[in-house]
């Protein structure tokens, strides 16, 4: 039986009709987990769910099938079983479920290679779990280990660099501008999916004032409030503003605000050189318009203005793409941190083996003994030492009797968290570890 | 003691261009931008023991020409930028900076060397109390414009890669804008006050010494008028015209460029 399993749906294996049928919400996750650890069938257990993948870690007790078991109580919750065959799953054991782990919490995974949002939900996951009681010595250790792998990739390689999606790329040039958002205000022209998901990632990343301009003033009204109350005003309540105004009032308006998103379906320029030009100008300090619309409703002309930072969709287009290369080529370095680190968790793994904990322990007491009787051996006669050389062997042997049964003991029936917690008190105690990392090879 | 200088002279430059590889390294390479290195912080203080091992050596100010203010002036940037590293915790600006401190002693150490543990022929002038009060504050104004010449070439760098839509390692490298345009407006706002005061003082200099008007003498009060007036439009194009970051730069940078100008001039006539 393997020590550690994962299994799993992800965007890889299943369309997301299959996907959203076994998407748990955070409340349903911590009802499957209690579920889980009220029974005996896994020791441990993480489960982590986002809009991409299902998965549950967990370490096995018993033989019954894990899939069969987990589905159970996935329909518990939700009331109704997911309509997911068998085949639709993966499942991978011990090393391959740590290297598994590692290259999710290092996005790469990920259906957006580098995206940022993944280790953020890992560690949600992990808190999950924590409350619900269902990790111990392994999960707990693996879990972090995944945390700090995800870390490093992200730091040492280009993996998350740049901007993935035409919204982050808004963000992405508003941040070469501005060294904070912090203040500043948007202006939102028309609507549409994207213009609307740039205007809020500008907010989530801190601009905490929005104008909705549209050309029917209670379609802007209501567009306002509700992006608002949707980023703004769940972050920084109190610093909160958003207002709206008709398309005819954008001269004077633009004077006050430092980002532009527009998106109208007008079929021509709503700002013009013309209404724009002498404001723009005149006004104190840089504006940074994105214009997501085609055909495209900014007068190329205002990009002339020094202080005016214009864009289009194409520049945006070319920014993501770029990006995405930048990471594509960063995948082997990040491929090769994570088999470096599943490397070691196996060897920290291997470690916590009851067989080389007892030798080490072994080891350290006849290391303690030899120290002594050559610093104090001197004192006595040759007969005399051999006697103390017996005596203190026996009586290593004597205080080493009992915590090496128990060892020998969990190494053939404990489960392997109850096993890895004992040895890893173990070796605390012993401070085997540093033992260990004295010796050779 | 003079081994000890001329072991000193001509390691400097060295060590500095080992931290502008370093620096280098973290600008292009993307490594490390938010550690701050301790090696700077050595070869600052490395720095300083020779400049004042070599005070004590030939018993003045190692300021008397352009060779020694220069010198003193790759001390001050480096040690201004270290402050700053150390407060902003970002290194992403500093391989354009050190790279002046190393020009900077790399001419020094060049011109001194096989004279660096003599004193320079001194002119009574040069070490009298005028120019003690003319040279601290001409220090300040050398430091802090080369300063504003380095973050506003950066922010014209940065501005035009975004204007011109270029997304290349400026784009991914330098801190935004609204960072590189202030430091560089107030390294030029400190620049020109303490150039002013150099400026005003200049005159009680002649004093000191035999009031000869060299050609030195008056190609530094050529060029030195020219950048004063140059940084002088800036600041009152900014203040009453609301000049634009942009104008602000280029003058920053086309400041620094005669300041340079003015100190070349000025140790080739020395």
């Amino acid at each position: 039986m393997a020590e550690l399993s994962v299994i799993g749906i992800s965007h890889q294996t299943a369309p997301v009709e299959v996907r959203e049928g076994l998407a748990l919400a955070s409340d349903e996750a911590a009802r499957v987990l209690a579920g889980i650890r009220a029974e005996n069938v896994f020791d441990e257990a993480l489960l982590l769910s986002t809009c991409n993948r299902t998965e549950v870690y967990f370490v096995p007790r018993t033989e019954a099938d894990p899939l069969a078991y987990f589905l159970d109580h996935v329909a518990r919750v939700k009331g109704v079983r997911p309509a997911a065959g068998a085949d639709i799953f993966y499942r991978r054991d011990d090393a391959d479920a740590v290297r598994h782990l590692f290259r999710v919490a290092a996005s790469l995974e990920s259906q957006i290679v580098g995206e940022h949002e993944i280790l953020g939900q890992v560690k949600d996951a992990y808190h999950l779990a924590v409350e619900a009681r269902t990790t111990s010595a392994l999960l707990n250790k693996l879990t972090h280990w995944a945390f700090r792998v995800g870390k490093r990739v992200r730091t040492e390689t280009d993996l998350g660099a740049g901007s993935a999606s035409v919204a982050a790329a808004a963000v992405d040039l508003a941040r070469h501008i501005f060294s904070s958002l912090e203040g500043k205000t948007v202006l939102l022209v028309g609507a549409g999916q994207t213009a609307e998901a740039a205007a809020r990632a500008l907010l989530a990343s801190g601009a905490d004032h929005l104008i909705v301009a549209n050309r029917t003033l209670h379609r802007a009204q209501q567009l306002a409030y509700d992006l608002a109350h949707e980023t703004i005003g769940r972050a920084a309540t109190e610093r909160a503003a958003a207002e709206a105004v008709g398309l005819d009032a954008i001269p004077e308006t633009i004077a006050k605000v430092d980002l532009v998103i527009t998106s109208t379906a007008a079929g021509q320029a709503v700002l013009t050189w013309p209404d724009l030009a002498e404001v723009l100008r005149t006004r104190r300090g840089a504006v940074l318009i994105i214009d997501i619309a085609v055909p495209r409703d900014v007068d190329a002309r205002l990009g002339s203005l020094d202080n005016v930072y214009l864009y289009n969709i194409d520049d945006l287009d070319r920014l993501v793409r770029r990006n995405l290369e930048r990471r594509r080529q960063d995948i082997p370095k990040a491929e090769a941190i994570v088999e470096y680190e599943v490397g070691r968790f196996g060897r920290w793994l291997a470690s916590r083996q009851a067989a080389p904990t007892i030798r080490l322990l072994q080891q350290h007491l006849a290391t303690i003994q030899k120290k002594h009787i050559d610093r104090y051996g001197k004192q006595f006669s040759q007969a005399d030492r051999t006697q103390l050389e017996q005596f203190t062997q026996a009586m290593c042997k004597q205080i080493l009797h009992t915590p090496l049964a128990l060892l020998k003991e969990l190494s053939a029936d404990a489960a392997p968290s109850e096993r890895l917690a004992a040895v890893d008190l173990v070796r605390r105690l012993f401070d085997l570890d540093a033992l260990e990392d004295e010796q050779p090879g | 003691m003079a081994d000890l200088l001329a072991i000193g002279n001509w390691l400097l430059p060295l060590l500095y261009l080992v931290l502008l590889v370093d620096y280098g390294a973290t600008f292009f390479l993307r490594m490390r931008t938010d550690a701050r290195s301790p090696w700077l912080l050595v070869v600052v203080a490395a720095h300083l023991a020779f400049l004042v091992l070599r005070g004590v050596h030939i018993g003045y100010l190692p300021v008397t020409n352009a060779w020694e203010t220069a010198s003193v002036l790759a001390l001050a940037t480096a040690g201004v930028y270290a402050w700053v590293e150390l407060a902003s915790r970002d290194r992403r600006t500093g391989v354009f900076v050190l790279l002046l401190a190393f020009l900077f002693q790399y001419t020094s150490s060049m011109l001194l060397a096989g004279r660096v543990a003599e004193p320079s022929e001194v002119s009574p002038g040069a070490v009298g109390m005028w120019a003690r009060l003319h040279v601290v504050p001409a220090l300040v104004a050398y430091t802090a414009l080369a300063f504003a010449g380095v973050y506003g070439l950066l922010y014209l760098l940065e501005h035009r890669g975004l204007r011109r839509h270029r997304f290349g390692v400026l784009f991914d490298r330098l801190p935004p804008l609204d960072v590189l345009g202030p430091m560089a407006w107030h390294a030029l706002l400190t620049g020109f006050v303490a150039m002013t005061v150099a400026i005003a003082v200049a005159p009680l200099l002649l004093g000191d010494g035999d009031g000869e008007m060299t050609a030195k003498v008056i190609s530094k009060i050529i060029a030195g008028s020219v950048a004063w007036v140059v940084y002088a439009v800036a600041i009152l194009g900014r203040w009453l015209g609301k000049w634009p970051a942009s104008r602000i730069s280029t003058i920053a940078v086309a400041g620094f460029i005669v300041v340079m100008a003015l100190l070349t001039v000025s140790g080739l006539l020395s």
